[in-house]
């Protein structure tokens, strides 16, 4: 059963997800900014990495030499699966800010409208490596400010699906408090899951809708420390928090 | 007539008629959607104006492709960049043409007529993304403006190229599609042995062949090429295959470099508008599992035989018979020695039927090579072509 899901790399999550998120599938995380949905994303990516997955990165809001210094900076081996080829950017940031870096891990996209070139690309990767593939996509929001929610649900259906189809497994990300009610539900639609995070007075919460089976659907504490997520609810019967 | 530039594609169009529009119905995902910046360029290159309306990226984007291919955006002057993404994003351009709602098709449509009222002379005029100009407009708002649009481009004489990537719009949407344009051009992902892209001629209302296929890859620098995959080379031992290849190959690798316990030979061809990957099989004996298990999965063979060497054409046979349904030619090779056979010679030798071709040529020298190829490429299409029909006559 373990092998069927896909760790994501924070244990109190896993626990919580009892033991990830279900492979193969399509996962939003939706959060307003700086609570912790970076850290989710670069959680998850280290986990695939340190399992012999390939990541793919696609950033719409910051440019892949950052999301690598990042990176660096969580794991020392972070180079070394570099090295081995295992992480690809598709950056949809830097070229419109006109950063000119020669990397043959990245794909530049010079703008989030052109959604064509960004499914392209992401397929085109998954096709010339065969073995599976974590998808870390941030952020659909971008991609709906300059143009559509509709537009980018139909995007998002077509890629999600061959996506899954490819047997990789995937966050999204959106940003909360940049959408209208409708454009999350629309979105919320073509998703296997959903790990929301919110701000509660003085509290930080996380709460997962989807994603197979859980231990709990309720609002769960967490608390934010340096690089680190720590669920600090309790969410399982007889367990004292 | 205007012309896309598409080897095979032209030809099968019969040219583009002064008035018409086309789309290229593209499926998502595609390696290589932007077809339209090809036609765009084609007709550049043949002196006609070519009007580019950009949507779904910068209009120094352009400049960027336009390198990809080496062709110097400077040096067409009859080249007209319509930026409607500038505005969208809230950037500052230098572009002359501006839409600056690009919310609202009428603006697009302000800028197009202002251009073409003020030019004398015939062109294309190539939008980016259809899919994207309804995703920002509305879906029916910005069909019906393209409808105006055609009409009035039509009037001039100019050929509308559109670019279409078809996401999941819903049904009525895409049968609007269906009946706005003069031909839809549909391409799709194919996938066996390589990826490449397919165009299937959808809809045509002019005369031309319909329900036509090519098979073809974008390559950068050079361009769109209807591509094979895999032709191989096989024959007996000595007859000529490495010459042959060599002869036909714009890129050849020699076998050492493989190693030569694999022995296999790579020649890539560049010809015509056709791109094709040709593998060389070695004649031993201990080839014969490799030779079986390549030959089956390609799309064409090239039998080669030493025309002096009748002695051998029994082998020869032999390895045809190991692949059926594989279009092939055979390549009478090693003309220019005494006591080289001719084709009936070599047919009533052989035992094979008439319509079988056979090229008589001299490898060393490049003759009758190429001769060899269009004629396995136009086996290799008519097979493909039959093999279609008869999969859709039902």
């Amino acid at each position: 059963m373990e092998n069927m899901l896909a760790k994501t790399g924070i244990d109190r999550l896993d626990e919580l997800l009892k033991g990830g998120i279900p492979l193969k599938s399509n996962v939003l995380v939706y959060a307003p900014p700086f609570i912790g949905k970076e850290i989710i994303l670069k959680r998850f990516a280290l986990s695939g990495l340190e399992n012999g997955e390939n990541v793919i990165f696609v950033l719409t809001d910051t440019s892949f030499f950052d999301m690598r210094n990042e990176m660096k900076r969580l794991d020392e081996n972070y180079e070394k699966y570099e090295k081995e080829g295992k992480v690809r950017y598709i950056d949809v940031y830097s070229q419109s800010v006109e950063l000119k870096e020669k990397d043959e891990t990245v794909t530049f996209i010079d703008s989030p409208v052109n959604r064509e070139r960004i499914a392209s690309s992401v397929i085109q990767i998954q096709r010339e490596r065969k073995s599976s593939h974590r998808i870390i996509f941030d952020s659909l929001s971008t991609l709906i400010v300059y143009s559509d929610a509709k537009a980018v649900f139909r995007f998002l259906q077509v890629l999600s699906g061959i996506c899954k189809r490819m047997g990789s497994t995937s966050l999204f990300t959106m940003t909360r408090g940049m959408h209208e009610e409708i454009e999350v539900q629309t979105i919320k639609h073509l998703m296997d899951g959903v790990i929301e995070l919110r701000e509660e007075g003085a509290r930080f919460q996380l709460r997962v809708q989807g994603c197979g089976e859980v231990i709990s659907r309720h609002w769960i504490d967490y608390i934010l420390e340096e690089d680190e997520i720590r669920l600090t609810g309790a969410f399982r019967m007889g367990r004292v928090a | 007539m205007i012309e896309t530039g598409i080897p095979k594609l032209d030809e099968y169009l019969h040219g583009i008629p002064e008035g018409k529009s086309l789309l290229f119905y593209i499926e998502p995902g595609v390696e290589e959607s932007n077809i339209g910046i090809h036609v765009l360029h084609h007709n550049l290159e043949r002196g006609l104006y070519g009007i580019y309306v950009v949507s779904e990226s910068s209009p120094k984007n352009v400049e960027r492709v336009f390198n990809e291919f080496q062709w110097d955006r400077k040096q067409y002057d009859k080249l007209i960049v319509v930026d409607g993404y500038s505005s969208l994003i809230g950037s500052p351009t230098e572009e002359k043409y501006v839409v600056e709602e690009p919310h609202d098709i009428r603006s697009y449509e302000d800028v197009l007529f202002e251009i073409i009222e003020g030019i004398e002379g015939k062109g294309v005029i190539v939008f980016d993304s259809l899919s994207n100009i309804m995703d920002l407009c509305g879906e029916r708002d910005a069909l019906e403006g393209i409808g105006r649009m055609n009409k009035e481009i039509e009037k001039k004489g100019f050929v509308s190229i559109y670019n279409f990537i078809a996401w999941p719009y819903k049904e009525a949407i895409l049968y609007k599609i269906k009946r706005l344009f003069n031909a839809i051009i549909e391409i799709k992902i194919v996938e066996d042995t390589v990826s490449r892209q397919r165009i299937k001629i959808q809809k045509l209302d002019w005369d031309g062949e319909k329900d036509r296929i090519i098979d073809f890859k974008v390559f950068k620098p050079d361009g769109i090429r209807i591509y094979i995959p895999k032709i191989c080379v096989i024959g007996p031992f000595q007859a000529g295959k490495t010459t042959f290849i060599k002869a036909i190959s714009k890129k050849f690798t020699p076998v050492e470099r493989l190693g030569a316990t694999v022995g296999l030979e790579h020649g890539t061809v560049d010809y015509r508008g056709y791109r094709a990957d040709v593998f060389g099989i070695p004649g031993q004996e201990r080839f014969l599992p490799l030779m079986e298990k390549m030959g089956k999965s390609s799309m064409g063979f090239f039998l080669v035989v030493d025309s002096t060497k009748p002695e051998e054409f029994s082998l020869a046979k032999n390895m045809i018979n190991k692949f059926e349904n594989v279009p092939y030619v055979i390549v009478a090779n090693k003309q220019d020695l005494p006591g080289a056979l001719g084709e009936d010679e070599i047919k009533e030798k052989m035992g094979i039927g008439g319509n079988i071709p056979i090229i008589k040529t001299v490898a060393k020298e490049g003759k009758g090579v190429f001769e060899a190829f269009e004629k396995l490429v136009e086996k290799i299409e008519e097979y493909k072509y039959g093999e279609y029909v008869s999969k859709n006559r039902y």
